[in-house]
């Protein structure tokens, strides 16, 4: 049975106009907690109890919250960790391990008061004081964490009270409360990383205030977490025990499923979801992400410097049928916006430029730039990431009908990181996702250098201005303008495609109830999730 | 004896530390490293500097090396760079699954194809010949991935049954450590009984044409007598080789095999750390999977020797 989360879906198009009719405050100043919307919504039927075996393909590197990156460890870590700040599916802020807040009129200071009662799972309480040791040594950049640049803009942070915390800026950052949400701002006792081996610990405890802790982590194998016995949200999590089961091949993954072996799983594979649909005691459930799979392009390599060269390969792109090719239609056709985000914050596609196939423009644009008879390009391809061989095979197909010879080069993802780093990726496929707000989406990519990485050496004056204002802008309808200009501009010189987004697909048994799954792909939805018995 | 012992071991030593050189070097010339893979696309310049000095990897590549063989010739390997664990622990864990999986498809496969090969060996040419020589065709050209895959599928399909998918060592269950092992075992066992069928049967073939086997022959000794004492005690030599040989390439073959079924193995902790870049690792399972070649070359030749009066002058 295909289940799709209309839901889901819905509510992102719900926001658009509800923040129009609020009019202007783009964030809550003023801020109190209500539970009931943390990790989606409570089912009253729930049981409590039981152990939930979840497959996963892939395995976090490590558990060192804060200096680890990578999806592999914030699907599991959020249900470990737990930040100041909730954003729901929407990408609206709540209160989570602060009480309430209030955001000063020039939106530079932030005072949070921190819930009380609150106590890490090292049996230490959750104070201000913690708050700060945590974001003055993820703001460290000698420390060498992951949230280094996140927290750049951070001036000072004070205690003002044992649960009182006041964070001060050096401008305003309209991204901030959402930038607090990401597992990376979750507070950890403070001295953490002073103790001997604190690195290597968090591999085998965990030091969050969540609602699971970590019980066991055996590398290639399975990371088994339980219930919090301390945990503040009276009655949650319904279920005593989480096992994540690394399973390395999709097809075991399939076959774990169809057995019991495992109660849910993340499906990467289109053909999985086909095979597993109408399978009895199963659902496979289909809901919208914050996902990207996008063609990028260096704006330094080769034909890729002429700005007609890049409008051309647009023109040329039949982003549904690469989507086709790649993911069997799961996912959803992209302008210049990720698919959860596209009705709060989505220029309409039919508003943008290049969007459409049009060879004979891209022809034209191609003998304007001095390449009558097409060029020769290397199209990279991650491997391992299974969508890319037949959308680049398309690819391929298409480019060649404005003359554009693609030859597809393979690479391991520590090569491409490498490249991509370095601000050499050439042209090549991405697969990424974002939070749920544009200045975070946007600034790191495409803000020239210093300020941004700029990894496809956009280098546009024009865009980066763009995103300055975006980020210090106060009102929603002022970013709104601001980022659909930057859009503009995005979809003109094309220094990326972005094609499609992938729709999140987990395969559940029907004993598994109330599971939703977050557009970010993250677990938090199983903190409310609960087992027949 | 232990001269020659002795003899083996230096020379064992001196592989080891060529091939650690060469295992290094091409390592380190994998692009990327673990700051890379930690940080992602996150992170500054100044972190990675701080990190890279964490890690030992602002140090010239011949230093890292020689602090890396300082600490393995003491018999430390170091610690996990992605988990903090030490190396030592986390390959021998996973050397002991896939020397378990292993030795258990290597005494398996020999039980079923030396007599396979005795028997299709003494009756050349006959029906059940024919039988054995397909099916040998048939399990040496198909790749052990395939055969992993269809029997997966395949039981899964017939009898709605998968192996766990959590590792038990057989300290902890003996019985729930075999039901894990069993189809990796038959994946990886096709292949090896069609192998020791098909040497067996050659010498056989072979050793039923000799003058002396002839003589026995003529003189009244039963074939089964014949076949146990002289033959089979003729190709031990080059049987002992063989399995050796075998040995080593199934602890390589099951690597794929671990992938599929999702085994804690050496095979996958060298690919997982390989990804990561977690180089104490990488360097310590193919250490392992190097002293565990030589040592079984060392054992096969004292072997060799044992039954083999001609090699112990």
């Amino acid at each position: 049975m295909l289940e799709f989360r209309r839901r889901t879906l819905l509510q992102s198009a719900a926001v658009a106009p509800l923040a129009g009719l609020l009019g202007s405050s783009l964030f809550p100043q003023r801020a109190m907690a209500d539970d009931s919307v943390l990790y989606g919504e409570l089912d009253p039927q729930a049981q409590r109890g039981g152990s939930l075996t979840v497959g996963s393909l892939i395995e976090p590197p490590s558990m060192d919250i804060y200096h680890q990156a990578g999806e592999a460890v914030n699907f599991i870590a959020v249900l470990m960790y737990q930040t100041l700040v909730y954003a729901d599916p929407s990408g609206t802020a709540h209160p989570l391990l602060a009480e309430s807040w209030e955001i000063s009129p020039d939106a530079t200071t932030y005072t949070f008061n921190l819930r009380q009662g609150v106590t890490f799972h090292t049996g230490e309480p959750f104070e201000a004081e913690d708050v700060k040791y945590s974001l003055d040594y993820q703001r460290n950049p000698e420390n060498g964490t992951i949230g280094a640049r996140d927290f750049a803009d951070i001036a000072q942070v004070d205690v003002l009270d044992t649960h009182v915390v006041r964070v001060t800026l050096q401008g305003p950052n309209s991204a901030f409360l959402i930038t607090l949400a990401h597992r990376n701002a979750s507070p950890i006792p403070r001295g953490w990383y002073d103790r001997p081996n604190a690195r290597a610990l968090l591999n085998s405890t965990s030091v969050g205030t969540g609602p699971f802790r970590l019980a066991e982590f055996q590398p290639n194998s399975y990371i088994r977490m339980e219930r919090n016995p301390d945990y503040w949200q009276p009655g949650l999590p319904h279920l005593d025990e989480i096992i994540v089961n690394f399973i390395p091949n999709s097809a075991g993954m399939l076959v774990a499923v169809r057995n019991g072996r495992v109660d849910m799983a993340v499906l990467v594979r289109p053909q999985d979801a086909l095979q597993l649909e109408g399978e009895e005691g199963l659902t496979v459930q289909r809901s919208i992400s914050l996902n990207q799979k996008s063609l990028d392009l260096d704006c330094t390599y080769g034909p890729l410097t002429d700005e007609r060269v890049r409008q051309a390969i647009a023109l040329l792109i039949d982003r549904d049928a690469v989507m086709q090719a790649g993911i069997a239609g799961y996912g959803q056709v992209l302008g210049t916006m990720v698919p959860g985000m596209q009705d709060r914050w989505g220029v309409p596609l039919d508003q943008l430029p290049n969007q459409t196939v049009d060879v004979d423009l891209a022809r034209t644009l191609l003998t304007e730039a001095g390449h009558a008879d097409g060029f020769d390009i290397d199209l990279t391809t991650i491997i391992g990431y299974e969508w890319m061989e037949p959308a680049a095979l398309a690819l391929v197909e298409q480019l060649a009908a404005g003359g554009i010879r693609a030859n597809i080069n393979r690479v391991d993802l520590g090569t491409w990181l490498s490249n991509f780093r370095s601000r050499q990726m050439g042209f090549t496929l991405n697969d990424w996702g974002t939070p749920p707000d544009p200045n975070i989406l946007f600034y790191r990519h495409f803000h020239k250098q210093p300020e941004g990485a700029d990894f496809r050496n956009w280098n546009d004056d024009i865009a980066s201005d763009l995103l300055d204002r975006g980020r210090a802008a106060l009102t929603f309808e002022e970013r709104r303008a601001l980022y659909d200009a930057f859009q503009l501009r995005l979809a003109e010189s094309v220094p990326t495609v972005m094609m499609f987004g992938a729709d999140h697909l987990i395969v559940v048994s029907n004993r598994v109830k109330n599971h939703r799954m977050h557009p970010i792909g993250w677990h938090f939805g199983l903190v409310k999730t609960w087992l027949e018995a | 004896m232990v001269r020659f012992v002795a003899r083996r071991l230096a020379a064992s030593l001196v592989t080891l530390i060529l091939a650690s050189i060469v295992v290094f070097a091409m390592v380190r010339a994998v692009p990327g490293d673990i700051v890379e893979q930690m940080l992602g696309q996150l992170g500054g310049t100044e972190g990675e500097a701080t990190l890279r000095r964490f890690f030992g990897l602002d140090q010239p590549i011949y230093l890292q090396y020689l602090a890396w063989l300082g600490g393995a010739v003491q018999g430390d390997l170091g610690v996990s760079w992605r988990l903090g664990r030490p190396v030592a622990g986390l390959v021998t864990s996973a050397f002991l699954v896939s020397f378990q999986l292993s030795l258990l498809v290597l005494v398996i496969s020999a039980v079923i194809g030396v007599p396979v090969g005795l028997i299709v060996g003494r009756r050349s040419g006959g029906a059940l010949d024919s039988i054995v020589q397909s099916f040998n065709v048939v399990a040496l050209a198909t790749p052990v991935f395939w055969i992993g895959l269809m029997l997966l599928f395949g039981v899964s399909e017939v009898f709605s049954w998968s192996p766990p998918t959590i590792y038990v060592s057989p300290f902890r269950s003996v019985a729930d450590n075999l039901t894990i092992l069993l189809l990796p075992i038959l994946s990886l066992a096709f292949l090896q009984i069609a192998a020791y069928a098909q040497f067996v049967r050659q010498h056989v073939i072979e050793a039923l044409g000799q003058e002396y086997v002839r003589a026995a022959r003529a003189r009244g000794v039963p074939m089964r007598r014949l076949l146990m004492t002289h033959v089979l005690r003729n190709i031990l030599v080059p049987l002992s080789t063989f399995m050796g040989l075998i040995f080593i390439q199934i602890l390589g073959g099951v690597v794929v095999i671990e992938s599929i079924f999702g085994l804690p193995g050496l095979g996958r902790l060298l690919v997982n750390a390989l990804n990561a870049r977690d180089f104490p690792v990488v360097q310590g399972a193919l250490l392992a999977v190097l002293v565990a070649a030589i040592t079984v070359n060392l054992i096969v030749d004292l072997f060799y020797r044992a039954i083999d009066p001609r090699l112990r002058t």
